[in-house]
């Protein structure tokens, strides 16, 4: 550092602040050096599992999906799956409605033609079958709508919440 | 600005409460009415989960530390977790029951137990919290209070005109709690009124043509049958200076019998058709039967369905949810039995209802009604309570029962059109045995939201922006007076009633009894017992009853006064009645030198 402005620099700040610019009271000793400022607290970590995991606890606690994904059926009689199935079905329809609002990519009859929207973003149309090298097609014949979650409203997490547990044990005191 | 803008019609009801309001405001001229709309309340759905619904399930759960994670009872205005009011805390009730309040409006109303006194969950065991039927009411009431404040932080609840709806036959006791809890709740004042006249002017709030729909002279009956409680009212339309007028002129007893029973009934029946295959069911099974049956009922008694039986699956409680599943039906023909044959059994207009209690519907505590049969209960109401209305405008058949010309159904259970229809069936031909002509029925509107929607619409009225019905008090209401005799060792003194409420007495009238004068020991509880009835109607003010048939009078909690002053003095008093502006009973002792007390109900005590 120039010695004649650190000079003049300390003499105007000195007659015009009354005090040393910090950096030249740091630089001779008359200051001790402020600590840095601490590290901004962490963001609470969110895995992208928590979402995931949360969704597959609410369909278990309204309809108890996983109870009948992980139950090995094939003992029993088409009837039985049936009869249990169709409660369960009724159940995760109106829970994945009330978190997970789905509605189609195309809004089409299946298996005429439909526009591919070009609009609709990358991922949202996949071509299969005869499709020509070159530009995408601006359409064909439309074999699946396609899914697309307009919105989901998954309730917050309590901090203390541990999303593991997709579903608690039951123990019931006689 | 914002004051008394709103107004705010609560159906604080057994099982469920709904809300509905209407800017007052809202209207471009004198002669339209603003539009009523509901109210969604929000609420914990699940643990950390705020959802706006229709309805508040009048349920309330006392957790302890184990039933929720930490913070997960949060509500948008804060949380309280000593309590949860709504879905949830009906859900987690189902699984931890001696936790759970509910039917609390049914306790209200129940003269046998200190009604202030902290007895509910009533089967919790020793060391479980507990709270009283007012501080449950209390808790509904807070609630909604908390969430309008939430959605309209402009115009505070406790500025707006609100009206809470009872059952039209709550005594004057349960109608004053009613609006003590409402006070504990941070309510200012409310108007209550009564569930089958608010089941009306939503009627009327829905066809404002009604004056082209009835004539002088119809009765409309109206028939509400809510989760808990069936109610019957008459509504006379009068004339009076060429005006159409309407005029409550008949209430019914009390009787806790409503849709619950209805659906429990049927899921019995199917309780019972699998204990006979062995299968049994635990607790939480059968409360998913039990709505299970609701639906199997409304499905089955509705519309044109054909359907032989509707299937019911109760999933296997562990993880092995297909091979614990237990599938069964309703049948169609169990369902009529049960339901039709059991709760609305054609009868004839001289069946009166049983007198023992059924054990098959009892739970402790509760008076429930001790004939399920609704029709007779409704042949009871129209022979005996409202055969003897003063008025002459009641249109009667040759034997004297009560004949309406119309019938309004409010309630969840009457969504079924089988029931409605049988309903009007029985009464009809109760009408053509004595060649009256057949009643028709009023269309009404949401069955489940027509109570809070016509509070409102009363709400309106009051302020003169739509038809008002008159009514006054429902029943008579007497004072005990023992009569001076020597005493005979071992009787007690006979006594006479001083009727001190007339039937039908207005609001905002007063009656005093001058003739009647009592010395009153300053700095010492005086009490007088306190009797209501609902059939006898002629009797007027200051009228002295030597004596009455044994149901004609019913005896209500004591009133007592505590008169401050200075103690050893006799002060001579006599009696005033006033009922207020909205509807309260209020009796007052009154000295010759102005000085007035007001009587208190004493519900601490049991009575008889």
């Amino acid at each position: 550092m120039n010695r004649i402005s650190l000079a003049f620099r300390s003499f105007f700040a000195i007659l015009f602040g009354g005090a040393l610019p910090e950096d030249i009271a740091k630089a001779f000793g008359f200051a001790k050096p402020t600590p840095p400022p601490p590290p901004p607290p962490p963001a609470p970590v969110i895995k992208t599992s928590d979402g995931a995991l949360q969704i597959l606890g609410i369909l278990q606690r309204d309809a108890r999906l996983v109870d009948f994904l992980m139950e090995d059926i094939s003992a029993y009689s088409d009837d039985q799956v049936g009869a249990a199935v169709r409660s369960l079905h009724e159940q995760c329809r109106a829970t994945l409605d009330r978190y997970v609002k789905l509605t189609p990519v195309i809004d089409g009859v299946e298996g005429t033609y439909a526009k591919a929207d070009a609009s609709a973003g990358k991922n949202a149309v996949k071509f299969v079958g005869n499709v020509p090298s070159g530009p995408p097609p601006k359409g064909g014949t439309l074999r699946h709508r396609g899914w697309k979650a307009q919105r989901v409203e998954l309730p917050a997490l309590a901090a203390k919440q541990d999303v593991n547990i997709v579903a608690p044990a039951e123990i019931e005191i006689e | 600005m914002a004051e008394n803008r709103y107004v705010i019609g609560i159906d604080l009801g057994t099982t469920n409460c709904a809300v509905a309001w209407a800017d007052a405001t809202d209207a471009p001229d004198a002669l339209t009415l603003p539009r009523v709309e509901s109210f969604a309340i929000p609420q914990l759905v699940n643990p950390g989960e705020v959802r706006d619904e229709p309805l508040l399930p009048s349920s309330l759960y006392l957790p302890d530390g184990k039933d929720f994670p930490e913070g997960t009872l949060q509500l948008p205005w804060g949380g309280d977790p000593s309590h949860v009011v709504g879905v949830l805390a009906q859900k987690r009730g189902v699984e931890r029951s001696n936790r759970l309040v509910s039917s609390a409006k049914s306790w209200l109303s129940h003269s046998s137990v200190d009604r202030t006194s902290a007895l509910l969950p009533i089967n919790a065991p020793e060391g479980t919290p507990k709270v009283s039927p007012v501080e449950a009411s209390r808790r509904y009431l807070e609630h909604i209070r908390k969430a309008w404040d939430q959605a309209h932080p402009d115009a505070p609840f406790e500025q707006q005109q609100v009206l809470v709806t009872v059952p039209a036959s709550f005594d004057a006791v349960a109608r004053e709690l009613t609006q003590r809890a409402a006070a504990e709740a941070g309510y200012g004042p409310v108007t209550l009124l009564e569930e089958p006249q608010a089941a009306f002017y939503a009627w009327l709030e829905k066809h404002p043509d009604w004056r082209e729909r009835v004539k002088v002279g119809d009765l409309i009956l109206v028939v509400d049958i809510g989760g808990g409680t069936t109610d019957f009212t008459l509504i006379a339309v009068t004339e009076k200076g060429g005006e159409l007028q309407l005029e409550r002129v008949a209430v019914g007893d009390h009787i806790l019998l409503g849709g619950d029973n209805v659906d429990l009934a049927l899921a019995r029946v199917v309780e019972q058709q699998l204990a006979a295959k062995n299968t049994k069911l635990d607790m939480m099974q059968f409360h998913a039967l039990w709505q299970q049956a609701r639906v199997g009922k409304e499905k089955l008694l509705d519309e044109e369905s054909t359907a032989e039986e509707h299937p019911v699956t109760i999933l296997g409680r562990g993880t092995g949810l297909v091979g614990g599943t237990i599938k069964s039906q309703l049948k169609r023909e169990d369902v009529l039995r049960t339901v039709l044959d059991g709760f609305v059994p054609q009868v004839s207009s001289h069946d009166m209802p049983a007198r023992q209690r059924r054990a098959a519907l009892q739970e402790i505590g509760l008076p429930y009604a001790s004939d399920a049969a609704i029709t007779r209960q409704l042949a009871r109401f129209l022979r005996q309570q409202a055969a003897q209305v003063e008025h002459g405008s009641v249109r009667r058949t040759g034997s004297g029962m009560a004949a309406p010309t119309h019938v309004l159904f409010n309630g969840g259970v009457l969504r079924a059109r089988m029931i409605r229809e049988r309903l009007m069936d029985v009464l009809n031909s109760w009408l053509a045995e004595e060649q009256m002509s057949a009643a028709e029925p009023l269309l009404g509107e949401d069955l489940m939201q027509a109570v809070s929607r016509g509070a409102a619409y009363y709400g309106l009225a009051r302020r003169g922006r739509g038809v008002r019905i008159r009514g006054g008090v429902p029943r008579t209401y007497y004072v005990g007076i023992e009569t001076a005799m020597p005493a005979i060792p071992g009787m007690a003194p006979p006594m006479k009633a001083l009727t001190v409420v007339p039937f039908g007495m207005e609001e905002g009238t007063s009656h005093v009894f001058p003739d009647r004068e009592f010395g009153l020991w300053v700095g010492e509880p005086a009490e007088f017992r306190f009797f209501t009835s609902s059939s006898r109607k002629n009797d007027d003010a200051g009228m002295y009853l030597e004596e009455w048939k044994p149901d004609e009078l019913d005896e209500l909690a004591p009133i007592e006064v505590n008169l401050s002053g200075d103690t050893g003095e006799v002060v001579r008093v006599t009696l005033e009645s006033h009922v207020n502006e909205t509807g309260v009973l209020e009796l007052y002792c009154v000295a010759k030198d102005g000085r007035r007390w007001k009587l208190e109900f004493n519900v601490r005590e049991r009575v008889g």
